[in-house]
């Protein structure tokens, strides 16, 4: 569920994502 | 320049203020840029943006506080940049490690990495622009 809630968050600031 | 001249209060409220704001500039700022397809509904990230941007201006904010003597900069907007950059930093080391473990899964996007340095300085004049008017107004 965090994971995905702050999915978008995570690419948009350069953390590496899948 | 030391932020001694704002009570506690205020600076963790200047601190959470810059955060917030941050959080919808980099929303704003991915449309512009593309570098990310938004995969969540626009109020969903406002919400989680809004968070995000919250806990990293406060801990911005609560950095300086504790180093702000020990910069090398005078300028409170250089010191406010450097350790937002820093904190950025110290995250991607984190996601670098991952994405070593793991590149399939954990892959490094240049222009999203390139655009998350911008907002970290961005974040950092954020706050330092908050603070150099709260100073002139006190």
């Amino acid at each position: 569920g965090v994971h995905d809630a702050y999915h978008d968050f995570r690419h948009v600031i350069g953390m590496p994502c899948h | 320049m030391r932020p001694q001249w704002l009570s506690w209060k205020n600076r963790i409220f200047l601190s959470f203020l810059a955060g917030i704001v941050w959080g919808w500039v980099a929303i704003g700022v991915n449309i512009i840029s593309g570098a990310f397809l938004f995969e969540n509904y626009m109020l969903h990230n406002i919400v989680t943006f809004t968070i995000g941007g919250a806990i990293f201006g406060i801990v911005v904010g609560a950095l300086l506080s504790l180093s702000h003597e020990w910069l090398p900069f005078k300028n409170i907007f250089l010191k406010t940049v450097f350790l937002s950059v820093i904190l950025w930093g110290v995250l991607m080391i984190g996601g670098i490690v991952l994405s070593s473990i793991e590149p399939e899964r954990y892959h490094i996007v240049v222009p999203q990495t390139v655009q998350g340095f911008v907002l970290a300085i961005i974040m950092g004049g954020l706050l330092g622009s908050l603070l150099k008017v709260s100073r002139k107004h006190n």
